[in-house]
Protein backbone atom coordinates (compact mmCIF):
# COMPACT_ATOMS: atom_id res chain seq x y z
CA UNK A 1 0.00 0.00 0.00
CA UNK A 2 1.55 3.03 -0.84
CA UNK A 3 1.08 6.47 0.91
CA UNK A 4 -0.10 8.49 -2.24
CA UNK A 5 -2.60 5.71 -3.10
CA UNK A 6 -3.73 5.98 0.42
CA UNK A 7 -4.12 9.71 0.23
CA UNK A 8 -5.57 9.61 -3.19
CA UNK A 9 -8.16 7.20 -1.75
CA UNK A 10 -8.75 9.62 2.06
CA UNK A 11 -9.23 12.78 -0.75
CA UNK A 12 -12.88 13.25 -0.08
CA UNK A 13 -12.55 13.14 3.48
CA UNK A 14 -9.69 15.49 3.48
CA UNK A 15 -11.52 17.94 1.03
CA UNK A 16 -14.29 17.93 3.93
CA UNK A 17 -12.03 18.54 6.49
CA UNK A 18 -10.98 21.35 4.30
CA UNK A 19 -14.32 22.34 3.38
CA UNK A 20 -15.09 22.22 7.56
CA UNK A 21 -11.62 24.37 8.16
CA UNK A 22 -13.24 27.43 5.84
CA UNK A 23 -16.57 27.22 6.85
CA UNK A 24 -15.75 27.25 10.84
CA UNK A 25 -12.73 29.81 10.01
CA UNK A 26 -15.32 31.88 8.28
CA UNK A 27 -17.74 31.51 11.10
CA UNK A 28 -15.31 32.54 13.83
CA UNK A 29 -13.92 35.59 11.99
CA UNK A 30 -17.75 36.62 11.45
CA UNK A 31 -18.88 36.52 15.16
CA UNK A 32 -15.45 38.57 16.26
CA UNK A 33 -12.64 36.12 16.93
CA UNK A 34 -9.12 37.18 16.25
CA UNK A 35 -6.91 36.32 13.28
CA UNK A 36 -4.33 34.49 15.34
CA UNK A 37 -6.56 32.38 17.10
CA UNK A 38 -8.51 31.60 14.01
CA UNK A 39 -5.32 30.43 12.60
CA UNK A 40 -4.07 28.59 15.59
CA UNK A 41 -7.66 26.32 15.82
CA UNK A 42 -6.61 25.56 12.19
CA UNK A 43 -3.06 24.41 12.79
CA UNK A 44 -4.25 22.49 15.58
CA UNK A 45 -6.77 21.02 13.71
CA UNK A 46 -4.75 20.51 10.71
CA UNK A 47 -1.90 18.84 13.07
CA UNK A 48 -4.73 16.52 14.70
CA UNK A 49 -6.17 15.33 11.07
CA UNK A 50 -2.23 14.93 9.88
CA UNK A 51 -1.65 12.45 12.93
CA UNK A 52 -5.23 10.66 12.57
CA UNK A 53 -4.22 10.45 8.67
CA UNK A 54 -1.18 8.49 9.23
CA UNK A 55 -1.92 6.76 12.06
CA UNK A 56 -4.79 4.95 10.23
CA UNK A 57 -2.03 4.87 7.06
CA UNK A 58 0.27 2.98 9.24
CA UNK A 59 -2.70 1.33 10.81
CA UNK A 60 -3.87 -0.20 7.36
CA UNK A 61 -0.54 -1.02 5.96
CA UNK A 62 -0.14 -3.08 9.01
CA UNK A 63 -3.29 -4.96 8.30
CA UNK A 64 -2.67 -5.60 4.78
CA UNK A 65 0.91 -6.40 5.01
CA UNK A 66 -0.21 -9.22 7.17
CA UNK A 67 -2.99 -10.42 5.37
CA UNK A 68 -0.22 -10.58 1.93
CA UNK A 69 2.06 -12.16 4.36
CA UNK A 70 -0.94 -14.94 4.91
CA UNK A 71 -1.53 -15.35 1.08
CA UNK A 72 2.47 -15.97 0.86
CA UNK A 73 2.37 -18.45 3.01
CA UNK A 74 -0.18 -20.77 2.51
CA UNK A 75 -0.36 -23.13 -0.37
CA UNK A 76 -4.46 -22.79 -0.81
CA UNK A 77 -5.03 -19.40 -1.19
CA UNK A 78 -8.82 -20.05 -1.32
CA UNK A 79 -8.49 -20.38 2.74
CA UNK A 80 -7.86 -16.88 3.19
CA UNK A 81 -11.08 -16.17 4.64
CA UNK A 82 -10.55 -18.64 7.69
CA UNK A 83 -6.99 -16.62 8.38
CA UNK A 84 -8.15 -12.85 8.26
CA UNK A 85 -6.68 -11.11 11.60
CA UNK A 86 -8.94 -9.96 13.87
CA UNK A 87 -10.04 -6.36 13.02
CA UNK A 88 -12.69 -3.78 14.88
CA UNK A 89 -13.45 -2.39 11.17
CA UNK A 90 -17.14 -3.04 10.16
CA UNK A 91 -16.19 -2.79 6.57
CA UNK A 92 -13.18 -5.88 7.23
CA UNK A 93 -15.50 -7.55 9.41
CA UNK A 94 -18.24 -7.11 6.05
CA UNK A 95 -15.28 -8.62 3.90
CA UNK A 96 -14.10 -11.27 6.03
CA UNK A 97 -17.62 -12.97 6.13
CA UNK A 98 -18.11 -12.38 2.28
CA UNK A 99 -14.63 -13.63 1.37
CA UNK A 100 -15.27 -16.51 4.09
CA UNK A 101 -18.71 -17.46 2.10
CA UNK A 102 -16.63 -17.11 -1.54
CA UNK A 103 -14.12 -19.47 -0.23
CA UNK A 104 -16.50 -21.93 1.12
CA UNK A 105 -18.55 -22.46 -2.23
CA UNK A 106 -15.22 -22.39 -3.82
CA UNK A 107 -14.04 -25.51 -1.74
CA UNK A 108 -17.23 -27.05 -2.03
CA UNK A 109 -16.83 -27.09 -6.04
CA UNK A 110 -13.53 -28.27 -5.52
CA UNK A 111 -14.30 -31.12 -3.43
CA UNK A 112 -17.31 -32.31 -5.59
CA UNK A 113 -14.72 -32.05 -8.41
CA UNK A 114 -12.03 -34.13 -6.75
CA UNK A 115 -14.58 -36.13 -5.17
CA UNK A 116 -15.43 -36.56 -9.31
CA UNK A 117 -12.12 -37.07 -10.26
CA UNK A 118 -12.01 -39.89 -7.94
CA UNK A 119 -14.80 -41.96 -8.49
CA UNK A 120 -13.61 -41.80 -12.49
CA UNK A 121 -10.23 -42.89 -11.30
CA UNK A 122 -11.25 -45.91 -9.55
CA UNK A 123 -13.70 -46.82 -12.33
CA UNK A 124 -10.67 -46.57 -14.64
CA UNK A 125 -8.73 -48.97 -12.55
CA UNK A 126 -10.93 -51.24 -11.62
CA UNK A 127 -12.18 -51.37 -15.28
CA UNK A 128 -8.60 -52.05 -16.71
CA UNK A 129 -8.31 -55.19 -13.59
CA UNK A 130 -11.76 -55.99 -15.48
CA UNK A 131 -10.37 -56.27 -19.21
CA UNK A 132 -7.19 -57.52 -18.01
CA UNK A 133 -8.89 -61.06 -17.37
CA UNK A 134 -10.52 -61.71 -21.03
CA UNK A 135 -6.61 -60.17 -22.12
CA UNK A 136 -4.92 -63.08 -19.79
CA UNK A 137 -7.92 -65.58 -21.72
CA UNK A 138 -6.80 -64.95 -25.15
CA UNK A 139 -3.15 -64.69 -25.13
CA UNK A 140 -3.38 -68.07 -22.99
CA UNK A 141 -5.34 -69.89 -25.47
CA UNK A 142 -3.32 -68.59 -28.31
CA UNK A 143 -0.19 -69.24 -26.61
CA UNK A 144 -1.38 -73.10 -26.24
CA UNK A 145 -3.24 -73.31 -29.60
CA UNK A 146 0.20 -72.54 -30.93
CA UNK A 147 2.00 -74.95 -29.35
CA UNK A 148 -0.07 -77.98 -29.83
CA UNK A 149 0.06 -77.45 -33.75
CA UNK A 150 2.99 -78.97 -35.17
CA UNK A 151 5.28 -77.06 -37.45
CA UNK A 152 3.76 -78.89 -40.70
CA UNK A 153 0.10 -79.23 -39.54
CA UNK A 154 -0.38 -75.82 -38.21
CA UNK A 155 1.47 -73.57 -40.89
CA UNK A 156 -1.25 -70.77 -41.76
CA UNK A 157 -2.95 -71.27 -38.54
CA UNK A 158 0.33 -70.29 -36.43
CA UNK A 159 0.57 -67.15 -38.48
CA UNK A 160 -3.17 -66.62 -37.72
CA UNK A 161 -2.50 -67.01 -33.86
CA UNK A 162 0.53 -64.87 -33.79
CA UNK A 163 -1.18 -62.00 -35.44
CA UNK A 164 -4.42 -62.43 -32.64
CA UNK A 165 -1.64 -62.76 -29.91
CA UNK A 166 -0.27 -59.37 -31.56
CA UNK A 167 -3.21 -57.46 -31.80
CA UNK A 168 -3.77 -58.78 -27.97
CA UNK A 169 -0.57 -57.30 -26.77
CA UNK A 170 -1.74 -53.66 -28.62
CA UNK A 171 -4.74 -53.74 -26.66
CA UNK A 172 -2.85 -54.96 -23.40
CA UNK A 173 -0.27 -51.30 -24.29
CA UNK A 174 -3.46 -49.21 -24.79
CA UNK A 175 -5.22 -50.36 -21.80
CA UNK A 176 -1.79 -50.11 -19.48
CA UNK A 177 -1.16 -46.35 -20.73
CA UNK A 178 -4.27 -45.31 -19.29
CA UNK A 179 -4.00 -47.13 -16.00
CA UNK A 180 -0.75 -44.77 -15.68
CA UNK A 181 -2.01 -42.10 -16.85
CA UNK A 182 -4.96 -42.61 -14.47
CA UNK A 183 -2.43 -43.46 -11.59
CA UNK A 184 0.37 -40.74 -12.73
CA UNK A 185 -1.08 -37.75 -10.20
CA UNK A 186 -1.08 -40.29 -7.42
CA UNK A 187 2.44 -42.22 -7.70
CA UNK A 188 3.64 -41.91 -4.44
CA UNK A 189 0.26 -44.35 -3.13
CA UNK A 190 1.91 -46.94 -5.81
CA UNK A 191 5.39 -47.73 -5.28
CA UNK A 192 7.57 -50.59 -4.18
CA UNK A 193 10.94 -49.08 -3.98
CA UNK A 194 13.14 -52.53 -3.99
CA UNK A 195 16.76 -53.66 -5.36
CA UNK A 196 16.00 -54.16 -9.43
CA UNK A 197 18.31 -56.03 -11.88
CA UNK A 198 17.69 -53.91 -14.27
CA UNK A 199 18.98 -56.78 -16.84
CA UNK A 200 16.02 -58.61 -15.60
CA UNK A 201 13.93 -55.83 -16.55
CA UNK A 202 14.95 -54.93 -19.42
CA UNK A 203 15.16 -59.42 -20.61
CA UNK A 204 11.08 -58.89 -19.22
CA UNK A 205 9.97 -56.30 -21.40
CA UNK A 206 11.69 -57.94 -24.59
CA UNK A 207 10.77 -60.81 -23.75
CA UNK A 208 6.98 -59.52 -22.98
CA UNK A 209 7.27 -57.91 -26.73
CA UNK A 210 9.59 -60.31 -28.33
CA UNK A 211 6.51 -61.41 -31.10
CA UNK A 212 6.77 -57.86 -31.83
CA UNK A 213 10.10 -57.75 -31.89
CA UNK A 214 10.65 -60.59 -33.97
CA UNK A 215 8.43 -60.14 -36.79
CA UNK A 216 10.10 -56.66 -36.89
CA UNK A 217 13.56 -58.73 -37.35
CA UNK A 218 15.05 -57.12 -34.43
CA UNK A 219 18.30 -57.59 -33.17
CA UNK A 220 18.85 -56.75 -29.54
CA UNK A 221 21.99 -56.43 -27.14
CA UNK A 222 21.59 -56.15 -23.60
CA UNK A 223 24.58 -55.67 -21.17
CA UNK A 224 22.94 -54.05 -18.13
CA UNK A 225 25.08 -55.76 -15.14
CA UNK A 226 23.91 -52.55 -12.33
CA UNK A 227 21.42 -52.54 -10.06
CA UNK A 228 19.38 -49.74 -9.04
CA UNK A 229 16.78 -48.60 -6.28
CA UNK A 230 13.17 -48.72 -8.06
CA UNK A 231 9.99 -49.80 -8.86
CA UNK A 232 10.29 -52.28 -11.20
CA UNK A 233 6.48 -52.23 -12.05
CA UNK A 234 6.82 -48.18 -13.36
CA UNK A 235 10.12 -48.67 -14.89
CA UNK A 236 9.16 -51.68 -17.17
CA UNK A 237 6.41 -49.81 -18.55
CA UNK A 238 8.72 -46.66 -19.15
CA UNK A 239 11.17 -48.84 -21.30
CA UNK A 240 8.36 -50.15 -22.32
CA UNK A 241 7.28 -47.81 -23.97
CA UNK A 242 10.59 -46.64 -25.59
CA UNK A 243 11.07 -50.22 -27.19
CA UNK A 244 7.69 -49.29 -28.75
CA UNK A 245 8.94 -46.18 -29.87
CA UNK A 246 12.11 -47.81 -31.18
CA UNK A 247 10.05 -50.38 -33.15
CA UNK A 248 7.62 -47.94 -34.35
CA UNK A 249 10.33 -45.47 -35.85
CA UNK A 250 12.16 -47.70 -37.64
CA UNK A 251 14.57 -47.45 -40.78
CA UNK A 252 16.44 -50.60 -41.44
CA UNK A 253 16.88 -53.70 -39.71
CA UNK A 254 16.18 -52.14 -36.07
CA UNK A 255 19.38 -53.21 -33.85
CA UNK A 256 19.09 -52.18 -29.90
CA UNK A 257 21.49 -51.75 -27.64
CA UNK A 258 20.94 -51.63 -24.15
CA UNK A 259 23.12 -51.10 -21.45
CA UNK A 260 24.26 -49.50 -18.58
CA UNK A 261 26.59 -47.40 -16.98
CA UNK A 262 27.56 -46.51 -13.85
CA UNK A 263 28.82 -42.32 -13.03
CA UNK A 264 29.52 -41.03 -9.62
CA UNK A 265 26.49 -39.97 -9.02
CA UNK A 266 24.12 -43.03 -10.12
CA UNK A 267 23.82 -45.58 -12.92
CA UNK A 268 22.32 -44.71 -16.47
CA UNK A 269 20.88 -46.82 -18.92
CA UNK A 270 20.78 -46.58 -22.60
CA UNK A 271 18.52 -47.35 -25.21
CA UNK A 272 20.39 -47.08 -28.52
CA UNK A 273 18.57 -48.03 -31.77
CA UNK A 274 19.67 -47.36 -35.38
CA UNK A 275 15.98 -46.02 -36.50
CA UNK A 276 14.85 -43.09 -38.12
CA UNK A 277 16.10 -40.51 -35.15
CA UNK A 278 13.84 -37.52 -34.25
CA UNK A 279 14.76 -34.05 -36.13
CA UNK A 280 16.50 -31.98 -33.96
CA UNK A 281 13.99 -29.06 -34.10
CA UNK A 282 11.60 -32.03 -32.43
CA UNK A 283 14.18 -32.97 -29.96
CA UNK A 284 13.25 -30.75 -27.35
CA UNK A 285 9.20 -31.23 -27.72
CA UNK A 286 9.38 -35.14 -27.74
CA UNK A 287 8.07 -35.29 -24.26
CA UNK A 288 5.37 -32.88 -24.80
CA UNK A 289 1.41 -34.10 -23.97
CA UNK A 290 0.24 -35.18 -28.01
CA UNK A 291 3.10 -34.04 -29.59
CA UNK A 292 3.41 -36.34 -32.37
CA UNK A 293 6.25 -34.63 -34.89
CA UNK A 294 6.99 -35.31 -38.34
CA UNK A 295 7.62 -38.87 -37.43
CA UNK A 296 4.40 -39.49 -35.80
CA UNK A 297 3.02 -37.87 -38.52
CA UNK A 298 4.65 -39.82 -41.37
CA UNK A 299 4.97 -43.22 -39.31
CA UNK A 300 2.01 -45.53 -37.55
CA UNK A 301 -0.52 -43.73 -35.30
CA UNK A 302 0.88 -42.13 -32.79
CA UNK A 303 -0.67 -40.97 -29.51
CA UNK A 304 2.21 -38.31 -28.81
CA UNK A 305 1.48 -40.40 -24.83
CA UNK A 306 3.97 -42.45 -24.45
CA UNK A 307 6.58 -40.25 -23.63
CA UNK A 308 4.86 -37.74 -22.14
CA UNK A 309 3.77 -40.13 -19.37
CA UNK A 310 7.01 -41.65 -19.55
CA UNK A 311 8.50 -38.03 -18.69
CA UNK A 312 5.90 -37.64 -16.42
CA UNK A 313 6.19 -40.75 -14.15
CA UNK A 314 10.46 -40.18 -14.09
CA UNK A 315 9.41 -37.61 -12.39
CA UNK A 316 8.06 -38.99 -9.96
CA UNK A 317 10.29 -41.48 -9.66
CA UNK A 318 13.29 -39.23 -9.28
CA UNK A 319 14.78 -40.41 -12.57
CA UNK A 320 15.69 -38.42 -15.25
CA UNK A 321 14.51 -39.01 -18.82
CA UNK A 322 17.04 -37.95 -21.77
CA UNK A 323 16.96 -38.28 -24.99
CA UNK A 324 19.85 -37.79 -27.68
CA UNK A 325 18.83 -38.34 -31.50
CA UNK A 326 20.65 -37.75 -35.24
CA UNK A 327 18.03 -37.91 -37.84
CA UNK A 328 18.58 -40.70 -39.80
CA UNK A 329 21.17 -42.72 -37.83
CA UNK A 330 19.14 -43.17 -34.61
CA UNK A 331 18.12 -42.54 -30.99
CA UNK A 332 19.61 -42.64 -27.78
CA UNK A 333 17.22 -42.32 -24.93
CA UNK A 334 19.01 -41.84 -21.67
CA UNK A 335 17.15 -43.05 -17.74
CA UNK A 336 19.67 -41.41 -15.13
CA UNK A 337 18.73 -43.47 -12.03
CA UNK A 338 20.17 -41.61 -9.14
CA UNK A 339 22.10 -43.01 -5.71
CA UNK A 340 20.03 -42.50 -3.17
CA UNK A 341 21.58 -41.00 -0.26
CA UNK A 342 18.70 -42.02 2.16
CA UNK A 343 18.65 -45.48 0.41
CA UNK A 344 21.74 -47.63 1.65
CA UNK A 345 22.51 -51.34 2.19
CA UNK A 346 22.84 -52.64 5.58
CA UNK A 347 25.04 -55.44 5.08
CA UNK A 348 23.38 -58.47 7.04
CA UNK A 349 25.88 -60.34 9.59
CA UNK B 1 4.96 -82.18 -9.26
CA UNK B 2 0.98 -81.41 -8.61
CA UNK B 3 -0.49 -78.11 -9.38
CA UNK B 4 -3.59 -76.61 -7.90
CA UNK B 5 -5.00 -73.97 -9.45
CA UNK B 6 -7.71 -71.65 -8.04
CA UNK B 7 -8.75 -69.45 -10.49
CA UNK B 8 -12.82 -68.08 -10.88
CA UNK B 9 -12.38 -67.35 -14.58
CA UNK B 10 -13.52 -69.73 -16.95
CA UNK B 11 -11.72 -69.64 -19.70
CA UNK B 12 -8.22 -69.03 -17.93
CA UNK B 13 -8.81 -72.04 -15.56
CA UNK B 14 -9.47 -74.24 -18.85
CA UNK B 15 -6.22 -73.01 -20.61
CA UNK B 16 -3.96 -72.61 -17.51
CA UNK B 17 -4.81 -76.44 -16.99
CA UNK B 18 -3.93 -77.18 -20.64
CA UNK B 19 -0.84 -74.89 -20.47
CA UNK B 20 0.20 -76.82 -16.78
CA UNK B 21 -0.53 -80.15 -18.36
CA UNK B 22 1.51 -79.46 -21.68
CA UNK B 23 4.56 -78.46 -19.32
CA UNK B 24 4.10 -81.88 -17.60
CA UNK B 25 2.48 -80.74 -14.25
CA UNK B 26 -0.63 -82.48 -12.62
CA UNK B 27 -3.21 -80.44 -12.32
CA UNK B 28 -5.94 -79.76 -10.19
CA UNK B 29 -8.39 -76.73 -11.33
CA UNK B 30 -12.07 -76.95 -9.16
CA UNK B 31 -14.38 -74.74 -10.49
CA UNK B 32 -16.17 -74.32 -7.04
CA UNK B 33 -14.46 -72.53 -4.07
CA UNK B 34 -16.50 -73.78 -1.37
CA UNK B 35 -13.81 -75.46 1.29
CA UNK B 36 -11.75 -74.67 -0.70
CA UNK B 37 -8.80 -74.35 1.95
CA UNK B 38 -9.03 -77.93 3.52
CA UNK B 39 -9.54 -79.68 -0.29
CA UNK B 40 -6.00 -78.39 -1.05
CA UNK B 41 -5.27 -79.07 2.39
CA UNK B 42 -6.67 -83.07 1.33
CA UNK B 43 -4.80 -82.81 -2.54
CA UNK B 44 -1.17 -81.55 -0.53
CA UNK B 45 -0.28 -80.16 -4.31
CA UNK B 46 3.35 -79.27 -4.48
CA UNK B 47 1.98 -75.25 -5.75
CA UNK B 48 -0.97 -73.46 -5.51
CA UNK B 49 -1.94 -70.74 -8.10
CA UNK B 50 -4.14 -69.07 -6.19
CA UNK B 51 -6.22 -65.74 -8.15
CA UNK B 52 -6.56 -62.60 -5.83
CA UNK B 53 -10.35 -61.88 -6.75
CA UNK B 54 -12.75 -64.49 -5.81
CA UNK B 55 -16.57 -64.92 -5.68
CA UNK B 56 -17.03 -64.65 -1.95
CA UNK B 57 -13.55 -64.89 -0.89
CA UNK B 58 -10.37 -63.09 -1.03
CA UNK B 59 -7.10 -64.93 -2.65
CA UNK B 60 -5.49 -63.26 0.71
CA UNK B 61 -7.61 -65.06 3.07
CA UNK B 62 -6.97 -68.47 1.91
CA UNK B 63 -3.41 -67.91 2.02
CA UNK B 64 -3.12 -66.87 5.34
CA UNK B 65 -5.53 -69.67 6.45
CA UNK B 66 -3.25 -72.23 4.70
CA UNK B 67 0.07 -70.78 5.74
CA UNK B 68 -1.80 -71.51 9.47
CA UNK B 69 -1.12 -75.15 8.71
CA UNK B 70 1.07 -75.56 6.25
CA UNK B 71 4.18 -74.93 4.18
CA UNK B 72 3.02 -75.08 0.35
CA UNK B 73 4.59 -72.69 -1.59
CA UNK B 74 1.88 -69.94 -3.17
CA UNK B 75 2.05 -68.20 -6.27
CA UNK B 76 -0.71 -64.94 -6.58
CA UNK B 77 -2.21 -64.93 -10.35
CA UNK B 78 -4.04 -61.54 -9.96
CA UNK B 79 -5.54 -58.55 -12.27
CA UNK B 80 -5.10 -56.00 -9.53
CA UNK B 81 -1.30 -54.39 -10.17
CA UNK B 82 -0.98 -51.91 -7.24
CA UNK B 83 1.87 -52.18 -5.05
CA UNK B 84 -0.10 -52.38 -1.91
CA UNK B 85 -1.62 -55.62 -3.25
CA UNK B 86 1.69 -57.15 -4.26
CA UNK B 87 3.01 -56.16 -0.55
CA UNK B 88 0.31 -57.91 0.84
CA UNK B 89 0.68 -60.87 -1.29
CA UNK B 90 4.08 -61.21 -0.12
CA UNK B 91 3.14 -60.46 3.75
CA UNK B 92 0.07 -62.92 3.53
CA UNK B 93 2.69 -65.45 2.97
CA UNK B 94 2.87 -65.77 -0.80
CA UNK B 95 6.07 -66.75 -2.75
CA UNK B 96 5.86 -64.97 -6.02
CA UNK B 97 3.33 -62.90 -7.28
CA UNK B 98 1.97 -62.24 -10.84
CA UNK B 99 0.52 -60.03 -12.82
CA UNK B 100 -2.08 -60.97 -15.19
CA UNK B 101 -2.35 -60.60 -18.30
CA UNK B 102 0.98 -63.18 -17.74
CA UNK B 103 2.58 -64.76 -20.85
CA UNK B 104 2.80 -68.61 -20.57
CA UNK B 105 6.88 -69.08 -20.90
CA UNK B 106 6.99 -65.99 -18.20
CA UNK B 107 4.33 -68.07 -15.81
CA UNK B 108 6.12 -71.57 -16.17
CA UNK B 109 9.45 -69.78 -15.35
CA UNK B 110 8.41 -68.54 -12.49
CA UNK B 111 6.24 -71.78 -11.58
CA UNK B 112 9.72 -73.81 -11.76
CA UNK B 113 11.73 -70.96 -9.88
CA UNK B 114 9.62 -71.22 -7.17
CA UNK B 115 9.25 -74.98 -7.39
CA UNK B 116 13.05 -75.11 -7.34
CA UNK B 117 13.44 -72.48 -4.17
CA UNK B 118 10.86 -74.60 -1.77
CA UNK B 119 11.64 -78.27 -2.56
CA UNK B 120 15.16 -77.46 -3.71
CA UNK B 121 14.75 -79.56 -6.88
CA UNK B 122 15.25 -78.72 -9.89
CA UNK B 123 13.60 -79.98 -13.21
CA UNK B 124 16.41 -82.76 -14.24
CA UNK B 125 18.38 -81.82 -17.11
CA UNK B 126 20.09 -84.02 -19.19
CA UNK B 127 23.30 -83.27 -19.54
CA UNK B 128 24.40 -85.10 -22.40
CA UNK B 129 21.58 -85.37 -25.49
CA UNK B 130 22.51 -87.14 -28.14
CA UNK B 131 20.98 -88.37 -32.49
CA UNK B 132 21.95 -90.25 -34.90
CA UNK B 133 25.51 -90.77 -33.01
CA UNK B 134 26.34 -86.57 -32.18
CA UNK B 135 26.15 -86.12 -28.72
CA UNK B 136 25.13 -82.48 -27.00
CA UNK B 137 27.21 -81.71 -24.05
CA UNK B 138 25.92 -79.35 -22.35
CA UNK B 139 27.54 -78.92 -19.40
CA UNK B 140 30.91 -78.61 -21.66
CA UNK B 141 28.97 -76.83 -24.56
CA UNK B 142 30.49 -78.55 -27.01
CA UNK B 143 29.85 -81.37 -30.54
CA UNK B 144 30.40 -84.77 -29.65
CA UNK B 145 31.27 -87.30 -32.65
CA UNK B 146 33.03 -90.13 -32.62
CA UNK B 147 35.45 -88.72 -30.54
CA UNK B 148 35.79 -85.92 -32.23
CA UNK B 149 34.88 -82.65 -30.69
CA UNK B 150 34.04 -78.91 -31.68
CA UNK B 151 33.01 -76.13 -29.07
CA UNK B 152 29.62 -73.99 -29.38
CA UNK B 153 28.88 -70.67 -28.38
CA UNK B 154 25.94 -70.15 -26.34
CA UNK B 155 24.09 -69.28 -29.49
CA UNK B 156 24.22 -72.65 -31.10
CA UNK B 157 23.76 -74.41 -27.81
CA UNK B 158 20.73 -72.72 -27.21
CA UNK B 159 19.54 -73.74 -31.27
CA UNK B 160 21.09 -77.10 -30.62
CA UNK B 161 19.28 -77.49 -27.72
CA UNK B 162 15.93 -76.87 -28.64
CA UNK B 163 16.30 -79.14 -31.62
CA UNK B 164 17.56 -82.02 -29.71
CA UNK B 165 14.66 -81.61 -27.41
CA UNK B 166 12.85 -82.24 -30.26
CA UNK B 167 14.49 -84.43 -32.41
CA UNK B 168 12.27 -86.41 -35.21
CA UNK B 169 10.00 -83.48 -35.71
CA UNK B 170 10.02 -80.43 -37.07
CA UNK B 171 10.82 -76.99 -35.09
CA UNK B 172 9.15 -74.03 -36.56
CA UNK B 173 11.43 -71.02 -37.53
CA UNK B 174 9.59 -68.71 -35.62
CA UNK B 175 9.23 -71.14 -32.24
CA UNK B 176 13.00 -71.62 -32.79
CA UNK B 177 13.61 -67.64 -32.58
CA UNK B 178 11.15 -67.47 -29.51
CA UNK B 179 12.77 -70.18 -27.74
CA UNK B 180 16.08 -67.96 -28.37
CA UNK B 181 14.63 -64.90 -26.68
CA UNK B 182 13.35 -66.69 -24.14
CA UNK B 183 16.67 -67.74 -23.07
CA UNK B 184 17.65 -63.65 -23.10
CA UNK B 185 19.24 -64.21 -27.07
CA UNK B 186 17.35 -61.69 -28.82
CA UNK B 187 18.32 -62.45 -32.63
CA UNK B 188 16.48 -61.92 -35.62
CA UNK B 189 15.56 -64.09 -38.54
CA UNK B 190 19.07 -63.40 -40.60
CA UNK B 191 20.95 -64.20 -37.38
CA UNK B 192 19.06 -67.43 -37.09
CA UNK B 193 20.19 -68.10 -40.70
CA UNK B 194 23.87 -66.85 -39.91
CA UNK B 195 24.03 -69.26 -36.80
CA UNK B 196 22.62 -72.40 -38.95
CA UNK B 197 24.79 -72.26 -41.51
CA UNK B 198 27.90 -71.87 -38.57
CA UNK B 199 26.53 -74.99 -36.74
CA UNK B 200 26.34 -77.00 -40.02
CA UNK B 201 30.06 -75.86 -41.26
CA UNK B 202 31.20 -76.78 -37.24
CA UNK B 203 29.39 -80.36 -38.08
CA UNK B 204 30.89 -81.10 -41.10
CA UNK B 205 34.31 -80.32 -39.13
CA UNK B 206 33.32 -83.28 -37.21
CA UNK B 207 32.64 -85.56 -39.89
CA UNK B 208 28.38 -85.18 -39.88
CA UNK B 209 26.64 -84.42 -42.91
CA UNK B 210 23.44 -83.98 -43.58
CA UNK B 211 22.51 -83.85 -39.62
CA UNK B 212 19.96 -80.99 -40.10
CA UNK B 213 17.23 -81.17 -42.41
CA UNK B 214 15.26 -78.33 -43.60
CA UNK B 215 12.21 -77.67 -45.12
CA UNK B 216 11.65 -74.57 -46.49
CA UNK B 217 8.78 -72.37 -45.28
CA UNK B 218 8.76 -75.13 -42.26
CA UNK B 219 11.58 -75.50 -40.08
CA UNK B 220 14.39 -77.87 -39.46
CA UNK B 221 14.52 -81.17 -38.07
CA UNK B 222 17.20 -83.11 -36.93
Amino acid sequence: MKLIDFFRDKSLLLLLHLVCMCVVAGFLKVTGYGKANIILIVIFWTMLLIIWFFATYLNRRKHFYQMEQILEKVDQRYLLGELLPDSFRLEDRLYREMIRKSNKSVIERIRQMEDEWKDYREYIESWVHEIKAPITSISLLCENRRHSLSAEEGKGIKEDFYTITLENQKIENYVDMALYYARSENVYKDYLIQETSLNEVVSGVLNKNRLLLIQNHVNAHVDCKDKVYTDQKWIAFILNQMIQNSVKYQRKIPVFHIYTRRETNGVILVLEDNGTGIPAEELSRIFEKGFTGSNGRNHERSTGMGLYLCQKLCDKLGIGIRAWSEYGTGTRMFLEFPISNYITREEMD
Amino acid sequence: MHIFVVEDEKTIRRELKVLLENAMYQVTAPDTFENIVCRIKEEKPDLVLLDVNLPGISGFDICMQLREQTEIPIIFLTSRTDSMDELNGILKGGDDYIAKPYQAPILLARIAAVLKRTKGMEVKETILLEKKGVQLDISKCCLIFQEKKVELTKNEMKILHLLFQHSGEFVARMDLIEYLWENQIFIDDNTLSVHMTGIRKKLNSIGVQDFIETKRGIGYRI
